[in-house]
């Protein structure tokens, strides 16, 4: 390989030479020199700026507990990699992936944030009636509000008040949390007078505003809150890889492993014969004609 | 049906068991093992710590890497030193990670799966910090067990590893000064050890072994402190990996922004890059029954022949030669087989280098 860049690209993120590599205008290793730090840096990254000092607090308090969440979709993909033993970068990889529509949907909550308070703002109505509206659309569509809810935290994620409290702690509040909060409030009482149970604020509800607070467009919060977490996959990766065993089947563990023949439940097609090449034309045309495979297609 | 019939099979293929296996009652049930992290209703604990409390204590992301992987509460040295590694470890312009984010940008993905594509940049040779670290541990052991010195060790780990792109020590750093500079600071810090004092012996191995002038470069300095403050290979690997992650979801951002998304068949090869072989008629079904001849070796010398032919076929896979590990006394009895030419392990390889080199010869 060469040292030419592989893609011929403008870009107005960072450029690198052989005395240096410039991000946003600044000289990493004058950035580290100087003692700032990495949470600074994510400011400079997609922000061009470097960060006041409460809000590099907050971002550093966010990336802190986004960190580590033990047994979710993300860890429980990389122990599923890892368990075939590839490179541990694959592993952390398919954490990374693994954040989509349900499990931190921090892009879409940005973006339904900002459509509605632009919504409010043309209208010339408050953040606390779009809010209202904003419920009111959502649960009579029969959809989520985004933001809401953990299925694994029935009576709301440890983290997420806190952040919200803290948000406001380092004087930070503004826009974001004001419709947050309210967004909280009218679907808290929707659900009352509904006689449904109460469902709390998560963490995107509450680390997704702040990150928006703090300057990130919806899709570099995203990053921030997921990527932190491909750290602790590699951790739970290479607790697997080091002192589990690979295939996760072993019938020698004392426990039922992970991959365990047993942990199969078929809920297909009955037990069929494979039909012989003679007879396989006129089996599978009765087959298509009767359709009655269209209930297993996926 | 076909070969079901045959004596030579393990069991029964006719009579064999239809439906799914029943729960195993003698065994406890699956569970999450883990040694990392739980969590309950009200709680996420790592390594012990409450994860929220450790945030309203006023640790951050830095201190949780940390807990992570090492089960401990870093000193403030190691967190500044942490810091200055990801602060310079975050981006590195147009290289691997950045072009993988990319081109998944440009297939109109979500950022997410850009952001884990660039992760896996990371391999043997970018971003080898597993292999280096493995490497200097390897010979690292030399000193401990087999009473060399730090400059004996590094001499034979140069000797043995010069062209390695895992070295840790390469020409790519001789007029930035960042390499040199995280050391010192290292240094200040008191967190630099046996690993960057080994670091700085094979940079000297290296200067007197090399034709061309070489140095400590960002893979060694990186590498070398995060082992000093007892980040494994592996875990190194990792967060590396996952700090430029932070900086690839930027470049997918970008390429989102000001470049067009590239549709199935769009992209073209000239053929004046083509060097395969000559364009030529496809035979017709029935020829190819007068022509096709499967490509089985009755003896080692035919498959050895064959073997050479098919590693001037470029693309096929047949030029890489891995070497797995074996028994150390697998070849020792009989003629030694020529020595492959890289080393994959499947959990801590050392390196696997020369494969390129190989291909390069090719």
């Amino acid at each position: 390989m060469g040292r030419e860049a592989l893609l011929q690209r403008k870009t107005a993120i960072s450029y690198k030479t052989e005395e240096k590599t410039v991000v946003r205008g600044y000289d990493l290793n004058e950035l580290a020199e100087a003692g700032y730090s990495f949470i600074d840096a994510m400011f400079v990254l997609y922000q061009n700026r470097l960060p006041a000092e409460n809000e590099e607090k907050m971002l550093n308090y966010e990336m802190g507990e986004f960190m580590e969440h033990s047994m979710s979709p993300s860890a429980a993909s990389a122990n599923a990699v890892i368990s075939g033993r590839p490179y541990l970068p694959a592993a952390v990889a398919a954490s990374v992936m693994t954040f989509g529509g349900a499990h931190g949907p921090g892009a879409a909550h940005g973006y339904m944030l900002n459509k509605y308070i632009e919504q409010a703002r043309v209208e010339g109505i408050t953040l606390d009636e779009m809010a209202k509206r904003l419920v009111d659309e959502h649960l009579d569509a029969g959809m989520a509000v985004m933001g809401m809810g953990q299925p694994q935290h029935t009576d709301g994620d440890p983290r997420a008040e806190p952040t919200h409290l803290k948000h406001e702690e380092l004087g930070l509040s503004g826009v974001y949390l004001e419709f947050q909060r309210s967004i909280e409030k009218h679907f808290h009482a929707r659900r009352k007078k509904e006689g449904r149970k109460y469902v709390a604020v998560n963490m995107i509800g509450a680390g997704n505003t702040a990150l928006a607070e703090l300057g990130f467009s919806p899709n570099a919060a995203w990053c921030i809150g997921c990527v932190c977490r491909g750290m602790s996959c590699a951790a739970h990766a290479l607790f697997n890889m080091r002192k589990g065993r690979a295939w996760a089947a072993s019938k020698g563990e004392a426990m039922v492993q992970m991959l365990d023949l047993t942990m199969i439940k078929y809920v297909g097609p009955a037990d069929r014969e494979v039909p012989s090449q003679e007879e396989r034309q006129e089996y599978a045309k009765k087959q298509k004609a009767e359709g009655e495979y269209k209930q297993w297609v996926l | 049906m076909g070969t079901l019939n045959d004596s030579r099979l393990p069991y029964n293929y006719h009579t064999r068991e239809w439906g799914t296996v029943p729960p195993d009652k003698k065994r406890a049930g699956f569970q999450w093992v883990s040694e990392v992290a739980y969590k309950n209703v009200h709680r996420i604990v790592s390594r012990g710590y409450d994860t929220t409390e450790l945030v309203e204590a006023g640790y951050g992301l830095l201190d949780m890497i940390f807990i992570d992987f090492q089960a401990r509460i870093p000193t403030l040295e190691e967190v500044q030193m942490l810091n200055y590694i990801m602060v310079m470890g975050l981006e590195d312009g147009l290289s691997g990670p950045a072009v993988m984010a990319r081109v998944v940008a440009q297939g109109k993905n979500l950022l997410t799966q850009a952001a884990g594509a660039s992760i896996l940049a990371y391999g043997h040779a970018f971003g080898a910090f597993s292999a280096f670290g493995n490497m200097m541990n390897k010979y690292l052991d030399k000193v401990a067990k087999d009473g060399m010195s730090t400059a004996q060790a590094a001499e034979l780990l140069v000797r043995e590893n010069l062209k390695d792109e895992a070295l840790g020590v390469s020409d790519l750093m001789l007029k930035d000064p960042s390499a040199k500079n995280m050391i010192a600071r290292a240094e200040k810090l008191g967190v630099s050890g046996k690993y960057t004092d080994m670091l700085k012996a094979v940079a000297a191995a290296a200067q007197k072994a090399s034709s061309t002038p070489v140095d400590v470069d960002m893979l060694g300095a990186t590498g070398a402190i995060m082992l000093d403050m007892d980040f494994s290979p592996e875990a190194t690997w990792a967060v590396m990996a996952v700090c430029r992650a932070f900086a690839s979801g930027s470049h997918y951002c970008e390429e989102n922004e000001r470049e067009s998304y590239q549709r199935l068949g769009e992209v073209l090869t000239p053929k004046e890059w083509y060097d395969g072989p000559a364009d030529r008629p496809v035979p017709s079904l029935e020829e190819r029954a007068k022509t096709a001849k499967p490509t089985r070796c009755l003896t080692p010398e035919e498959w050895k022949k064959a073997f050479d032919e098919k590693q001037k076929m470029v693309g096929t896979g047949w030029a890489i030669v891995e070497e797995i590990e074996v028994p150390k006394t697998a070849f020792k009895k009989g003629k030694d087989v020529k020595k492959s030419s890289s080393k994959i392990e499947s959990i801590a390889p050392e390196s696997c280098s020369k494969t390129s080199e190989q291909m390069k010869a090719k």
